[in-house]
């Protein structure tokens, strides 16, 4: 495949910043009451780092993939993206949700070739779409299925052509609501393998958001731990392991019971 | 569904038919209405063998099959616009609402009056009426289609990159796709019943027209062939037109499966 990895050829520079937010809060107002969602999120992700955000339901980490994504504007502070101020969705920092979202009006290699179309490079060239649209489901291996419908699909391929689908336009960073919650457990765990792969071939730059310990240690570089009311980043627990990781194995799971021992500890220490 | 299954289906499906003219010729028989009211399969289908043989009925058919192509098309293209726009703009919505709620209930031969006064006995006025007829039903479907899209299909667009000009023809009306054609067809239906209205009163050709010379000449079997001719045209265009874009888009959002 000519498909140039970046990632082999790099300096001995530290990796730049890629993702920098400053003072980021968000607040939801609605007639009556004001509800305080994040409070002074100040972040920087560097280039080819995965972080994730941990933390029960309603901590903020999905709002705060949102304001990353640009669906939500933040209320104060700044998100930039290289520097640049983020304003609206883009596929810079393209977001997989929860749910698959493939379109079901489109089969499957149609899908990954949506986002290459609004690519100014690939624009109005449609055997080039197609090309590389080619590359990424083989490298999920789905290039059987290129021609399939969506509900032709299993759970876990309609995940990987998701995937597929979001690292064909290059984001600049991959952004990840829980990614995978309805699967199996035997799926999840070959949903993770592939999804290092891809981490460790590409060198993307990847948030994902979680409320799984040992999902947090799997992928994590890092691995921020944010409380509830209002959401802030209470905890940063970096994971050094040599990828791709085994979520079952013994070294993730100690990572894991450390992750939710610091949860613990951040809670007791906001009340 | 299964090869063998279809066939016993086509079966009784042709037994029925077999029975219900059957059931027709028997009434007749029986006599209980005069014949010149109540005319026989054969003299129907007689009369129809005539009028098709003296050169009536298929310029009619086309007349009647090219105005509906024409009105149709236009209707449609309006319909879908005015549905976009209100899927898309909710004041529009709001506003337009009420309105096309208030056309759909009115009856498609309620539009022949006005077309008269407005456009005389021209071709026009019948246009007019399948317009009118068809558009309310179409931007109805279409807008409350688009009402209900996902909105993680958007989001999805959008976060591919997607920008405002992208989404109708890319996301929006292709997400609708299904609730749309079946405006489309209820249109089709209501834009049918407006043109044949239409030709009743105005028109010195097509199927309306030959319904209208057979009263005006007593003739019931004329009536009742040019009947049956309507009701034929509009079950196979149903059937073969829309029939095939709704299987198609059965199998491909896996309402069914795939054969």
């Amino acid at each position: 495949m000519a498909k140039t990895l970046p990632r082999d050829t790099e300096g001995p520079s530290a990796p730049a910043v890629k993702l920098r937010l400053t003072n980021v809060s968000k607040t939801y107002r609605s007639a009556t009451q004001a509800i305080e969602a994040l409070t002074h999120v100040n972040l920087e992700v560097k280039e080819g780092e995965y972080v994730v955000f941990f933390g029960p339901s309603g901590c903020g980490k999905s709002t705060l993939l949102d304001l990353i994504a640009g669906f939500e504007t933040p209320t104060a502070g700044k998100i930039t993206l290289e520097g640049k101020p983020v304003t609206k969705p883009g596929s810079d920092r393209l977001m997989m949700f929860q749910e698959h979202t493939l379109f079901p009006w489109l089969n499957v290699i149609k899908n990954v070739m949506f986002g290459l179309k609004n690519e100014r490079a690939y624009r109005f060239r449609p055997g080039k779409q197609r090309r590389e649209a080619r590359y990424w489901l083989e490298l999920m291996h789905l290039e059987e299925f290129e021609a399939a419908l969506v509900h032709e699909l299993s759970g876990g391929m309609k995940q990987r052509a998701a995937l597929a689908r979001a690292l064909a336009p290059d984001p600049k960073v991959l952004l990840i609501d829980e990614p995978f919650p309805a699967l199996d457990a035997l799926v999840r765990a070959k949903l993770y393998g592939d999804l290092q792969e891809i981490l460790i071939r590409t060198k993307k730059t990847i948030i994902s958001v979680t409320h799984d310990p040992r999902e947090a240690a799997c992928l994590g570089d890092r691995v921020l731990v944010f409380t509830p009311s209002p959401g802030r980043i209470q905890r940063e627990i970096p994971v050094n392991l040599p990828r791709p990781r085994d979520i079952n194995s013994p070294e993730v799971g100690a990572y894991a019971s450390q992750i939710m021992a610091e949860l613990e500890s951040a809670a007791h220490e906001r009340q | 569904m299964k090869d063998n299954n279809a066939k016993e289906t086509a079966f009784y499906v042709l037994l029925f038919y077999v029975l219900l003219l059957s059931g027709w010729q028997i009434v007749f028989k029986a006599g209980f209405i005069p014949d010149y009211l109540f005319p026989s399969p054969a003299q129907v289908g007689n009369r129809l063998w005539e009028l098709g043989s003296d050169g009536y009925l298929f310029p009619s058919i086309r007349t009647t099959l090219l105005r509906m192509v024409v009105g149709y098309v236009i209707g449609a293209a309006i319909g879908l616009n005015i549905g976009l726009l209100m899927g898309v703009l909710p004041i529009a919505n709001q506003c337009l609402k009420s309105l096309l709620l208030g056309l759909q209930t009115l009856p498609t031969a309620a539009w022949v009056p006005i077309s008269l006064l407005l456009f005389g006995l021209s071709d026009h006025g019948i246009y007019f009426v399948i317009i009118m007829s068809s558009v309310p039903a179409i931007a109805i479907a279409t807008s409350s289609g688009i009402l209900h899209i996902s909105p993680l299909y958007l989001r999805a667009a959008k976060t591919l990159g997607t920008r405002w000009y992208g989404m109708p023809h890319r996301v929006i009306l292709p997400a609708a796709f299904p609730a749309i054609v079946t405006g489309l067809k209820l249109g089709w239906t209501l834009g049918w019943h407006g043109g044949v209205s239409a030709e009743l009163i105005k028109s010195s050709v097509g199927l309306g027209f030959l319904l209208y010379m057979g009263r005006e000449l007593n003739d019931a079997a004329q009536v009742i062939g040019i009947m049956v001719v309507t009701i034929l045209f509009g079950v196979l265009l149903d059937r073969f037109c829309f029939g095939i874009i709704e299987q198609h888009i059965r199998t491909r959002w896996g309402f069914e499966k795939r054969t």
